[in-house]
């Protein structure tokens, strides 16, 4: 069933189409056509879900984690702002093991205000132990969100999807809906192995001392490193059913590159666009997008990376003091490239707080990436106008 | 360097689930670990046991009638007060001036209580008689409290027992000096046969010295002396002797109480302020006379039991304080009143009462038919042998009865002891087992010393059942002599319920009416006053210790009682500070 | 019957383990145990950062009987909340679901989370056992510590100078179907209104004085006298409020000088006559206003 619709609705189709079980949420621009068609869903029937309104977005991950916890499945949104509130709860989400399934609206962080987007408010979650997966279309919101739960509930770990504000929340596209039949063989309901039962009482979450502290943090890093075999698994049976599938990382155009762009998020597609004018024009520019931020894709990343001469990441966010997060986490992972294969990066910071990364831009940053013989600093600001 | 890989995760068998998730109990804490001092369950005894004469469990067959165990609660009375139906009538109840309720609300109404009891017992057939399982025999000169309690105990220690008495019915005091309408013959019958089933041959209309010679006992192997107090004392009022209208009380008691009705005239006056008094006053009320009870003190010296006091009162009779009879005043030969003498309290004398002194010139008359005297009444221990010594008209006797001749016992009105059925019965109790540990002695027996102080309720008087090591049908916890007082005890978990008086004969005409006038309770009522007991320094099992201990160390034995798993008391306390009965103790022992 | 014979209104069996951390003489695991019993097996609790994160065990211990999660501080009456959706969308309508929070994590971090959730009436127990500051820290203010207390964050020289915050009001004007104060001095009481709490659909909230002898500086054994002493004088007195209106006392509260019972606190130690005075006439101004809203119903 092919639906026109915007990007917050394709998070809530996906919701529904996964049978969630709680809902909590607490409403933010511009996030909040996610929850107002849950809202209606749930009032109608549809998705036979408790949606508790909460009176915060810390409150919202609380809820949804004391619904994990009984064994269901639970969903909230939030962006920005509410993301950034939720940060202690996080942690909780994670560390527990608790398969919670966000959307997280990406919204630049105040002061001063600014409902537009870049991905500084995710990316500040880094830490928290989270799976972080970027979307690019309305169609891949859709998908992911429905892989999202099976991939939470595979390995115990929360899992945050991304969609840049208006560029994907209001802005509509085309989405295949997949049939409910569909998605049900996909994704069945949740069998929680670690979960409240009175008839089997356990405390969870108690202190824990030095001496287990660690054995428990490492499984939670076990989990984390498996994630990326299971999410591969779940996209093959997703692309069996829908034949669509992502990768967490994808490779467009990089046959005999000598620069590859590195994005994420909407700029993927204006990206892909100059891509595909540069190589009409004979030049050899290739795309990686990144859609897996957490775990780290580092394996997939060095064999696409490496050898390349010049690559350059576009990051629409800044980790103050020192660069672009994508741009420093890919430099990190190059490290351990060879020497004569490691390429030269040029790590661009662009399009902070909504401001527009046009194909001009990304032009721009080619050709300086080109011209340059070395990056003059690891954050290179794009567009700046004092 | 260590062998091992550094940063390979190393095999250990530890088990460490994915999430703190619980997999055991805090019990593997053993926080008892923690306490310096450590709670002990520890029973006391009760003050109205301590303060009892006879040496009553009192608090026990309380705490089995609170448990529905009415029975028991009556067997356990009757093996340390052999005359429970008579002491629940006539007793001054000492027990309930030391109870600690009254600190609460008000007393318990132990005398009703036991009276129901005693008159359950006495509608039940008696038991068979105790076996005798002692050769020796025992004779007792006197069917009075004292005498008989004395042949009870000494027959349930297995004792061949003869009570000699003087008078053609046993009983005493009992039976002479208290009147029918505070205790009526029939209970008193029933009693003395209850005893009698016991075993016990009394042989009446026998008076030693006179009936039969002092040598008739030889052929036993102990006496124990209890004749009474019937000698009035002289009224000292002048111009006295020789007027038949000036009568000893006891005398006059004696007489109403074997039937005689006699004739008084319309005002008599009752001379003193104890029992007998008040006897002779209601007594003479009931014969149609106009009374006044003379006393040369205040209501707050009377030596009266209070409820008898007051009951006097309430019927009628007038009382006139601060006065004593001087001189007899007649007119033509023939007898109208007495000369008073008003008196004032002075300092107080060797009984600690404040000495009533004679307010110069200050005298009246009071017109009269006839003047009871009531001023105290002395023993006729001339049929005693001389080794046998004497002090003041009272037999020398040690604790437990022995006088300067053994085997010769005395006990009741005939020594230095107060003067109340009570007291009687109490001394007849020790007396008895003076007797058998004499005789055990005599027979050659290692039988050391009575533990006279363990076998006291807490310095009150002795249990029989304590001496013969009976058991105990209360589960006491490490039980302690000592008396458990009010401050000892939590008060907050009790709340205020009025007590049960007995119920009173009213609206009846009293002239001519001899019967018994308090009804006491019913068993429904008397239930209820049992249960208004608070068991002070008993468990009773309220659980509240369970309820406050924050550590769950506390918990039900098999047998109904508490155990504390010391593994994990932290010694806070909180169990004996909040015992409403004192009956939990902290202590360093044992740590 | 003369004495409370409370056994036979309080369920013998105990959810709570020995072994557990509470300091000797705590009042909070004598107050779990109560509310326990009335419950019985069939509850989850919530436990945020309080006293009772330690008293319930170390992993992989727990000394409850009942399935138990531990909460970020601020966090219990939100977690509470999805607990009992996760359960009422599994089908399960009977399990009773509690947060158990100190003052800290009710009066002052948890609030918001508490009326977001109280306004909802969301369908769990909200106990709070008030120990009356942050006692698991170190003994430091909360908005429930009274005027003129010691902690270490209000020395001596200059101790609690504002009232304890009244909670009681704030969670009647949320017009629940139930709240209610509570004692570990009054057992019956306690557990009667946890039975009746528990029959009630919606949000329901019960506030236990929890005495803490390190923190007021008294002796270990002196826990229920003085939960029972703050009940008699005034100080605590214990009520019930149905739908945010109709107020009740449940005991008698005979009154008397508050005098000794801050005088066997060592906390209050330094309060001169005036300041005892000044204490005096807030308990008599409180008892005034709570007798108005029992009289009047608001």
């Amino acid at each position: 069933m092919k639906k026109v619709m915007i990007g917050n609705h394709a998070v809530s189709w996906g919701v529904l189409r996964s049978r969630v079980e709680v809902i909590s949420a607490y409403p933010i621009t511009p996030q909040t056509q996610i929850v107002e068609a849950l809202s209606d869903m749930v009032a109608d029937g549809s998705l036979p879900a408790r949606y508790i309104k909460v009176e915060s977005e810390h409150s919202a991950m609380a809820a949804c984690i004391g619904a994990s916890i009984v064994g269901t499945r639970t969903f909230t949104a939030t962006s920005s702002q509410g993301l950034a509130l939720m940060h202690e709860m996080l942690h909780w989400a994670a560390g527990g093991r608790h398969p919670v399934v966000m959307a997280n609206v990406n919204r630049a962080m105040a002061p001063g205000w600014n409902i537009w987007t870049d991905q500084n408010d995710s990316l500040s979650q880094r830490d928290t132990g989270w799976i972080q997966l970027y979307c690019e279309t309305n169609q891949e919101v859709f998908d992911t969100t429905i892989q999202a739960f099976k991939l939470a509930e595979k390995v115990d770990l929360p899992v945050m999807l991304l969609l840049d504000a208006f560029f994907l929340s209001h802005t509509s596209e085309p989405v295949d809906v997949t049939e409910q039949e569909d998605v049900d063989r996909f994704l069945p309901r949740r069998e929680a192995v670690y979960k409240m039962d009175t008839k089997d009482p356990h405390a969870f979450g108690a202190l824990v001392r030095p001496d287990a502290y660690t054995e428990i943090r490492w499984q939670q890093q076990e989990a984390m490193h498996e994630a990326r075999d299971v999410f591969r698994r779940v996209e093959d049976d997703w692309e069996a059913i829908t034949g669509r599938r992502y990768g967490a990382v994808e490779a467009y155009r990089t046959e005999d590159a000598d620069l590859l762009l590195v994005t994420s998020g909407t700029i993927t597609s204006t990206a892909r666009h100059v891509v595909d004018e540069r190589r009409a024009g004979g030049d050899k520019v290739g795309l990686i997008k990144v859609k897996m931020f957490r775990p780290f894709p580092t394996d997939e990343l060095r064999a696409l990376l490496g050898g390349v001469d010049r690559v350059a990441v576009l990051d629409r966010n800044i980790s103050p003091g020192h660069g672009g997060i994508f741009a420093e986490e890919i430099r990190s992972a190059l490290y351990d490239v060879p020497p004569e294969d490691r390429p030269i990066l040029f790590g661009y910071v662009l399009g902070l707080g909504g401001r527009d990364v046009t194909p001009t831009v990304i032009d721009d940053i080619i050709d300086n990436t080109r011209t340059k013989a070395r990056p003059e600093r690891e954050d290179l600001w794009v567009g700046v106008e004092l | 360097m260590s062998e091992r890989d550094l940063t390979r995760p190393h095999e250990t068998g530890r088990r460490i689930p994915p999430v703190a998730i619980s997999e055991t109990s805090t019990l593997v804490n053993q926080t008892g670990s923690w306490k310096y001092i450590m709670p002990r369950y520890q029973d006391g005894v009760a003050p109205c046991n301590a303060g009892c004469p006879v040496g009553i469990d009192i608090e026990g067959y309380m705490y089995l009638i609170g448990q529905g165990r009415l029975q028991d609660a009556a067997d356990l009375l009757i093996r340390e007060n052999p005359m429970p139906a008579v002491t629940g009538r006539v007793c001054h109840h000492p027990c309930e001036d030391s109870c600690n309720r009254a600190s609460l609300d008000e007393a318990v109404a132990i005398h009703s209580v036991e009276r129901r009891l005693g008159d359950m017992i006495l509608a039940a057939p008696p038991p068979p008689a105790p076996e005798r399982t002692r050769t020796e025999t025992v004779a007792v000169i006197g069917s009075g409290p004292a005498g008989l309690s004395c042949a009870c105990f000494l027959a349930r220690f297995g004792y061949g027992v003869t009570v000699f008495e003087a008078a053609p019915e046993a009983g005493g005091m009992l039976r002479l000096g208290i009147p029918e309408y505070r205790l009526p013959r029939a209970i008193l019958d029933r009693q003395i046969e209850r005893i009698e089933a016991e075993g016990i041959e009394i042989r009446i209309s026998t008076r030693i010295g006179t009936d039969v010679p002092w040598a008739v006992l030889d052929g036993f192997d102990a006496v124990f002396v209890a004749p009474g107090a019937h000698m009035g004392k002289d009224s000292r009022i002048e111009g006295a002797e020789g007027v038949p209208e000036i009568r000893p009380g006891l005398e006059f008691l004696k007489e109403v109480n074997a039937g005689g009705r006699p004739e008084l005239g319309d005002h008599v006056i009752v001379v003193g302020g104890g029992n007998t008094a008040m006897d002779c006053a209601r007594s003479a009320l009931r014969l149609g006379a106009d009374v006044t009870v003379l006393y040369r003190r205040t209501p707050r010296e009377m030596p009266a039991i209070p409820q008898e006091a007051r009951e006097t009162k309430e019927e009628g009779v007038k009382f006139e304080f601060l006065a004593a009879p001087t001189a007899v005043e007649m007119e033509d030969g023939e007898f109208v009143g007495i000369t008073c003498q008003r008196m004032e309290l002075g300092p107080p004398d060797d009984s600690g009462r404040r000495r009533p002194v004679p307010i110069e010139g200050d005298v009246f008359s009071m017109k009269a038919d006839t003047v009871l005297t009531a001023i105290g009444e002395d023993c006729d221990l001339s049929f005693l042998p001389d080794e046998v010594r004497t002090n003041w008209g009272l037999v020398e006797v040690e604790a437990l009865g022995e006088s300067t001749s053994a085997p010769v016992f005395a006990g009741g009105d005939a020594v230095d002891l107060p003067r109340s059925v009570a007291d009687a019965l109490g001394a007849g109790k020790r007396a008895a087992i003076g007797i058998d540990h004499y005789l055990r002695k005599e027979a050659g027996e290692d039988v050391g010393e009575v533990p006279l102080d363990d076998l006291r309720f807490a310095g009150g008087n002795v249990s029989a059942m304590r001496y013969a090591k009976d058991e105990d049908p209360i589960p006491r916890e490490a039980p302690v002599n000592d008396v458990v007082t009010w401050d000892q005890m939590n008060p907050h978990h009790y709340r205020s319920v009025p007590r049960h008086e007995d119920h009173f004969h009213a609206g009846i005409d009293l002239r001519s009416a001899f019967g018994e006038t308090n009804f006491g309770l019913s068993q429904k009522e008397a239930i209820e006053e049992a249960e208004r007991c608070l068991n002070c320094g008993v468990c009773n099992r309220c659980e509240l210790c369970l309820i406050f201990c924050p550590d769950m160390a506390i918990s039900r034995r098999e047998d109904g009682g508490f155990e504390i798993d010391m593994r994990y008391c932290k010694g806070c306390g909180l169990c004996a500070a909040e015992c409403p009965r004192g009956a939990i103790v902290m202590t360093r022992e044992g740590m | 019957m003369s004495q409370t014979i409370i056994k036979q209104h309080i369920p013998r069996d105990d959810l709570l383990a020995s072994g557990h951390l509470a300091c000797p003489g705590c009042a909070a695991p004598i107050a779990m145990n109560l509310v326990l019993k009335a419950l019985g097996p069939e509850t989850m609790v919530v436990l945020p950062a309080c006293c009772w994160s330690i008293i319930a065990g170390p992993w992989p211990q727990s000394s409850l009987r009942v399935p138990l999660y531990h909460t970020a501080f601020e966090t219990a009456a939100a977690v509470a909340s999805g607990i009992k959706a996760g359960l009422q969308s599994r089908g399960d309508t009977e399990t009773t679901v509690i947060a158990w929070a100190g003052d800290g994590g009710t009066f002052d971090i948890g609030l918001q989370a508490l009326s977001g959730a109280a306004e909802r009436n969301e369908d769990f127990i909200y106990f709070c056992y008030d120990n009356e500051a942050y006692m698991n820290t170190g003994i430091q203010r909360s908005s429930a510590t009274p005027w003129g207390a010691w902690t270490t964050t209000t020395p001596t020289s200059d101790p609690e100078h504002q009232p304890k915050k009244d909670i009681m009001a704030i969670m009647a004007a949320h017009r629940i179907p139930y709240a209610a104060t509570a004692s570990v001095a009054y057992p019956v009481d306690l557990v009667q209104k946890v039975e009746k709490a528990r029959t009630i659909r919606g949000t329901r909230f019960i506030h236990i004085l929890a005495p803490c002898p390190p923190g007021w500086k008294t002796q270990n054994d002196e826990t229920i006298d003085l939960a029972r002493m703050a009940v008699e004088r005034r100080i605590f007195p214990l009520l019930e409020v149905e739908n945010g209106g109709e107020w009740r006392f449940t005991v008698d509260h005979p009154g008397g000088p508050v005098e000794p019972y801050l005088r066997r606190q060592a906390r209050f130690r330094h309060l001169n006559e005036v300041q005892v005075e000044h204490i005096q006439r807030e308990v008599d101004a409180r008892w005034k206003i709570l007798s108005n809203r029992v009289k009047h119903g608001t």
